[in-house]
């Protein structure tokens, strides 16, 4: 019981930074209709920034601000130099965006080095939860987490450039005519997709590892999390992003976590397959 | 010099190349170098089946490495737990990859575009995850190591891939007679057929063309030469490994194909040999070697899009053209 509470409560807040991850991969995928191979690795990137930030100036919690800003650059800056370009062949873009993962996991070994390291919770000690001492960081992840995604559709809902962003996804040709920038919402869409994986990764470093390969498992999950979100429905994917991780913490109270992400991909061939506008089409908009 | 005269030179050149690989390359570098370009040809056959499906029918497949894994398992657990010999373990490796492209295309090509790409690697990521548990088939990580069969042993005369040059022609020609299948196939009926799929799907099947099931047929196609890709590579390393099933190893071909050029038959050949020769050669100066072959797809995608067997044909073209015409040019120039 005290085993299933804990993997179930660490799913569920895997579960919110994940969906903050998500919400930056669907932006990207519902406005440029790319798919985005880098998007695990601009995630990777935030761990290490939150790692740099810390030896460099000993405060982890200025990574908050660090890492969003830097993500936002290079994510404007990519789009930019070489997502634009190719915007109309969507096939090159996974090949653009696969080189570009592998630039940047290669130029994080170069500099981080290739041995995983740790950052010690800035928050430490635990405090008892239904019989269970839990991390205080995690629960603090959480929060920060939610917050995010909470100001993410503030933002997205309630801004000029937000409705922009929707206008744009919604009819570009029409929004164009209308007078929106579309090439300027495409650059700012891009760096606000890499802020928010950037974000995630800060959020998710100290309990995780800072690896150059950090990456490669966080990339799948997010497109489960989009897929089964339903392409599109932002709501739907952070709803996605949580119920997913909280269910692989589920069963892997009971089993193998090989098996718990093995049945989270089938749920995702179903849903492919037989709803492929999404589980939560009708929920929202 | 006309362009036919040009291509038909340079497949002179290359088919005295390769028949020359197992004498001229230890000459002139070192014998290492013949297993590089053995291995060249065993990727470039799984670049060719994302060329198939991609180039000629027009769906992305990120799964690929399902079927070349499927392959390699076919040849290794066919010799290691059910003693098969050669041949009848090459056929196991062949016809599971088959079946398998069967059985996961019936889902895969009800979608197109971005959902094929993903179910395909959502097939292939179950598949990885299901041989790395399963350890007591599959050996996980760590994979099946066998001892090779010998091809033929027919009274008396012994031959088996453990002999270098006989495995470098074994490999040269099954990957040649497969890409020639290939040719054929595009330039049947059938093919024509596909290439009508690619360019538009709803013209295609408003003239009576019935796209699920040519889909389908290109799906299992593709599963064969990247089956064939598998267990080629598992007799070529002597073992088979769940590693090669993840989804870099079927990105990688994508990338390969794409780079080398879409929809042309040399493509994938030529995309393979140009990373896999930087891959060779700067990692034994460098260990960084990923960092150039990112750079490198990602300026092919922004300066030769077509890849670059498609800018040769481009180019090619171009020279045919002024050849037909060249009062037309001439005139252009001396326009001031």
């Amino acid at each position: 019981m005290d085993k299933l509470f804990l993997l179930a409560m660490n799913g569920l807040i895997w579960g919110l930074i994940i969906a903050l991850i998500a919400l930056g991969l669907a932006i990207i995928f519902g406005l440029l209709d790319i798919i985005n191979l880098a998007h695990g690795d601009f995630f990777m990137v935030g761990t290490v920034l939150a790692w740099a930030t810390l030896q460099s100036t000993g405060s982890f919690w200025l990574a908050f601000i660090v890492a969003p800003l830097v993500g936002f650059l290079l994510g404007a800056l990519i789009q930019r130099l070489i997502i634009q370009p190719i915007h109309n062949a969507a096939a090159l873009s996974i090949v653009a965006t696969f080189g570009l993962s592998l630039i940047l996991q290669e130029s994080v070994r170069i500099t981080y080095g290739p041995t995983p390291g740790r950052i010690l919770s800035p928050i430490p000690g635990t405090m008892p939860m239904f019989g269970v001492d839990y991390e205080v960081y995690r629960l603090f992840a959480a929060a920060v987490a939610i917050l995010l995604i909470g100001g993410f559709f503030l933002f997205l809902n309630h801004t000029q450039l937000g409705t922009w962003m929707r206008a744009v996804r919604h009819d570009r040709d029409t929004a164009v005519a209308m007078g929106i920038p579309a090439g300027r919402v495409y650059v700012l869409t891009f760096g606000i997709g890499f802020a928010l994986a950037a974000v995630g990764g800060v959020v998710a470093a100290p309990i995780t590892t800072v690896d150059f390969r950090g990456g490669v498992d966080i990339l799948p999950f997010c497109f489960m999390a989009v897929i089964i979100g339903g392409l599109g429905n932002l709501p739907g994917t952070a709803a996605a992003a949580v119920l997913l991780a909280f269910l692989e913490g589920i069963i892997q109270s009971v089993a193998d976590p090989t098996v718990a992400r093995i049945a989270s991909l089938v749920l995702m061939s179903a849903v492919l397959l037989l709803r492929p506008q999404g589980l939560f089409k009708g929920f929202t908009r | 010099m006309s362009a036919a005269t040009i291509e038909r030179s340079l497949w002179v050149v290359l088919a005295a190349f390769m028949i020359a690989v197992p004498w001229l390359i230890p000459a002139l570098i070192n014998s290492f170098w013949v297993s590089v370009i053995a291995e060249i040809l065993i990727w470039s056959l799984f670049a060719a089946s994302v060329n198939l499906l991609f180039g000629y029918v027009g769906l992305l497949s990120f799964g690929q490495a399902l079927y070349f894994g499927f392959g390699m398992y076919g040849v290794a657990i066919g010799i290691q737990d059910f003693h098969l010999s050669f041949w009848p373990a090459f056929g196991l490796g062949i016809v599971a990859s088959m079946a398998m492209a069967f059985l996961t295309g019936i889902f895969a090509v009800r979608l197109t575009w971005h959902y094929f790409a993903i179910i395909t690697v959502v097939f292939s990521l179950i598949f990885y995850f299901l041989a790395l548990t399963n350890k007591w088939l599959t050996g996980g990580d760590d994979g099946i190591n066998f001892s090779l069969p010998p091809t033929f042993n027919v009274g008396g005369f012994n031959k088996s891939l453990t002999d270098s040059t006989f495995q470098y022609f074994f490999i040269l020609v099954t990957v040649t007679f497969c890409l020639w299948l290939m040719q054929r196939l595009i330039a049947s009926p059938l093919g024509k057929a596909l290439v009508a799929i690619r360019d538009n799907d709803v013209r295609a099947s408003l003239i009576g063309l019935n796209v699920y099931r040519l889909r389908l047929i290109a799906f299992v196609l593709a599963g064969f030469l990247a089956g064939v890709a598998g267990a080629l590579f598992a007799f070529f390393g002597r073992y088979a490994s769940a590693s090669y099933m993840f989804y870099h190893v079927s990105g990688e071909a994508v990338v390969w194909a794409i780079v080398g050029g879409a929809g042309t038959l040399l493509g994938p050949l030529v995309g393979t040999t140009l990373f896999i020769i930087v891959r060779e050669v700067v990692s034994t100066h460098w260990e960084h070697h990923s960092l150039i072959v990112g750079a490198v797809a990602v300026l092919v995608v922004l300066f030769a899009p077509k890849g670059v067997v498609g800018s040769w044909n481009d180019w090619i073209a171009r020279i045919a053209e002024r050849a037909e015409a060249p009062s037309v040019t001439a005139k252009l120039r001396t326009d001031p």
